[in-house]
């Protein structure tokens, strides 16, 4: 009688499944965390709610890969650890610019300018040319280049001259590029139009298209308000119909595929 | 040089009814090449600046060389996507019914703002659904063109007129951007509530070109700091020959023509502001000293009028209401409503009349006159029109009051009745036509142009 055994499976198959259904696991939990935090982040700039996708899903896929890694025998402590010592290092040769661009990335939230206005910061005046990660650069009325990083902005009092500059508000949008711009246009118009007794009636609303790439569409939405205090209201209230208006035409894509 | 026209009239107006046209227009999307259809069977050349101006504006460019590609994006519903015409590729945009009325309105609404023909709701328009589907025909038309750069790399984008002026903007490209305005600038037709929509979207453009020096004053007295310059309209003498016999008989045919008759010829779109009116009641006193003069109404309703176009009804009910005063006065029989004229039939019209009338209310240049001068025609002008700043009153045109019918008369009856000041008139007109001819303004357009490049 001949007994009937189990073949042996190598242990590499075994690590190699492992690998991959880490990977798969990690891929399942970047895409549910997205989705959550896109509809978490509804009421906001929307461009904010695009910088913390983007950092989450990046250490989600970080630590599922260190995971995977660990399963095929590599060390993950050595791993963590060089991730570790490079982080510092770069930090440490790089911590102004570091806060510059971090001073950069809250500026476009928080400091009340943008190109075009005329400012003054520690004694220096002049237009805004250029916003770049490290520093703003502002021309002088004798054409004078000054410039200025980013870190000052959190630190010191600006003073935005710029006739009316309380007025404007901006706020950025970044749409998927299947979605109809024509039509998304026409219902972010009419969606400020129902809150046209907040603003300047003199200047409508205006989509400006300011990058687009393959995937994606960077826009703002320009409004002139009546009063200072109303600004914050209308972002949220702006920002939440804009997403609606982004999810409804997405869900009519997607119809309209199902459809035969 | 490589080139992308805007316009919202189209070239061409395509005949889908009928069944050889049909079955040759419908169902084609890929580049369809006119040199397979006939014209006036499967389509026509639209009336006015398009055809006129822009198109024969194109054929110069590419045949002399300056330009080695040209392309055309213009709104054309129900049309083939895209025509080929010699060098040019024409690009229909399709605009959806509901859309089309929304954007009709609220382009008719700035039109006649600035035609000075009453300010409705000024602040109003811009927070309008209206608003919305004009910009909305504007997005589309700039998408289209985006698209059409990111295939083609053009060198320069050539935008036409009012209706397309948010899409220099919409372009979001830092390549020149010119923009022709064809319709009256006069600061105190504009409201001051749309100063902060227009200067906007005018900035957006590296050069405005406008018809005549007194709208060029205006654009800067009302505090536009960017280049702009002024270019006559212009026309491409060719088509504009003498007629043959079989026409000028047609015509008359058509028109029930006497060779005894005095023929007043008034050619232009049927709209209010183009006066139809005016000369109509001046006809009605001509007739008192002059029963045999015949006032001959050529043209028919703009591609907003029609029914591929934007389908706004104005033309219609003000051929009713010219026909209702044609009846009141009791003149049904000296005055004839022609529709709208081939070229052919237009050159023989010109050729038979005594005496052209232009009495519009307003009017951004006044090509008509142009045409009449170029057959030696006596023509009466409005001091309304951009192009009475050509007029030397009493040389080579007289000018009218549009508003005031029997001062006209008055100025139609002094012509009829003395061959001398109208055969005077109609040669010096001649030698001023030649201001308005191709060549010149192709000249002063290539100068612009180069100027950008």
């Amino acid at each position: 009688m001949v007994a009937f055994t189990f073949p042996t499976v190598p242990v590499v198959v075994t690590e190699a499944i492992s690998f991959v259904g880490i990977l798969l696991v990690t891929w399942l939990i970047a895409h549910f965390v997205g989705r959550f935090l896109g509809k978490f982040f509804k009421i906001g700039p929307p461009i904010i709610a695009v910088h913390v996708k983007r950092l989450t899903l990046a250490i989600i896929w970080l630590m599922g890969i260190l995971l995977a890694l660990a399963q095929i025998g590599l060390h993950l402590e050595v791993f963590l650890l060089l991730i570790g010592l490079a982080g510092v290092m770069l930090a440490i040769a790089s911590r102004e610019v570091l806060e510059n661009v971090a001073s950069k990335y809250f500026a476009d939230f928080y400091i009340p300018f943008k190109m075009g206005d005329s400012i003054s910061i520690r004694g220096f005046s002049g237009k805004v040319i250029e916003i770049n990660p490290i520093s703003t650069v502002l021309i002088t009325e004798d054409e004078n280049l000054i410039s200025i990083p980013n870190s000052i902005f959190l630190k010191e009092v600006v003073v935005n001259a710029t006739p009316k500059a309380w007025k404007e508000v901006a706020i950025p949008i970044l749409i998927d590029n299947n979605i109809p711009l024509p039509d998304f246009e026409s219902d972010v118009l009419r969606s400020c139009h129902k809150v046209k007794h907040l603003l300047d009636e003199r200047f409508p609303p205006i989509l400006t298209v300011k990058k687009r790439d393959a995937k994606t569409t960077e826009l703002t939405l320009t409004l002139m308000i009546k009063e200072p205090e109303t600004k914050d209201a209308i972002i949220s209230d702006i920002s939440a119909r804009v997403s609606e208006i982004q999810e409804r035409l997405k869900k009519n894509l997607v119809d309209q595929k199902v459809e035969p | 040089m490589k080139i992308c026209v805007n316009t919202q009239t189209p070239l061409l107006k395509f005949k889908t009814t009928g069944p050889t046209s049909a079955a040759r227009i419908e169902g084609r999307d890929s580049p369809l090449d006119l040199h397979s259809l006939r014209e006036g069977v499967d389509f026509e050349f639209s009336p006015g600046g398009v055809t006129r101006m822009v198109l024969p504006l194109l054929t110069h460019m590419l045949d002399d060389g300056k330009v080695s590609d040209a392309h055309w994006v213009s709104l054309n519903p129900g049309a083939p996507a895209n025509v080929s015409l010699g060098g040019i590729t024409i690009h229909h945009v399709n605009l959806l019914q509901d859309r089309r009325i929304g954007y009709g309105l609220a382009k008719e609404m700035i039109w006649r703002a600035f035609h000075g023909l009453g300010r409705p709701s000024d602040q109003e328009l811009l927070w309008e659904d209206n608003f919305v589907d004009y910009t909305f025909y504007n997005r589309l038309s700039a998408e289209r063109i985006r698209r059409l750069d990111a295939r083609e790399d053009f060198d320069l984008f050539y935008v036409h007129d009012f209706q397309q002026l948010p899409v220099g903007r919409m372009l979001q490209t830092l390549k020149p951007k010119l923009l022709r305005w064809h319709i009256p600038f006069e600061e105190s037709m504009i409201p001051s509530e749309w100063t902060n929509f227009l200067s906007t979207y005018l900035n957006s453009y590296d050069a405005i070109v406008v018809s005549c020096r007194k709208y060029l004053d205006a654009l800067k007295s009302w505090g536009h700091k960017g280049e702009s310059f002024y270019v006559y309209p212009y026309i491409d003498q060719t088509p504009y020959v003498n007629p043959n016999q079989q026409d000028l008989d047609e015509v008359r045919s058509r028109l029930r023509l006497q060779t005894s008759d005095q023929v007043i010829l008034m050619v232009a779109r049927l709209d209010p502001m183009k006066g139809q009116d005016a000369v109509i009641k001046a006809a009605a006193q001509v007739i008192r000293d002059f029963p045999d003069a015949k006032l001959v109404i050529v043209g028919n309703g703009s591609f907003s009028g029609s029914k591929q176009g934007l389908g706004l009804s104005k033309s219609a009910m003000w051929l009713t209401e010219l026909r209702n005063l044609v009846n009141t006065l009791n003149i049904e029989n000296n005055v004839l409503f022609a529709g709208y004229f081939p070229q052919r039939l237009l050159n023989a019209v010109y050729s038979s009349c005594d005496v052209t009338v232009l009495p519009s209310r307003q009017e951004g240049f006044g090509l008509v006159v142009v045409e009449s001068w170029l057959y030696k025609k006596p023509t009466l002008v409005s001091n309304k029109a951009g192009i009475a700043e050509l007029i030397d009153d009493g040389k080579n045109g007289i000018l009218i009051d549009p508003t005031n019918p029997a001062e006209m008369a008055e100025k139609i009856s002094a012509v009829l009745s003395d061959s001398e000041l109208a055969r005077g008139l109609g040669e010096n007109g001649y030698l001023t036509s030649q201001r308005c001819l191709i060549e010149q303004g192709l000249q002063s357009e290539w100068e612009i142009i180069s100027s950008l490049l």
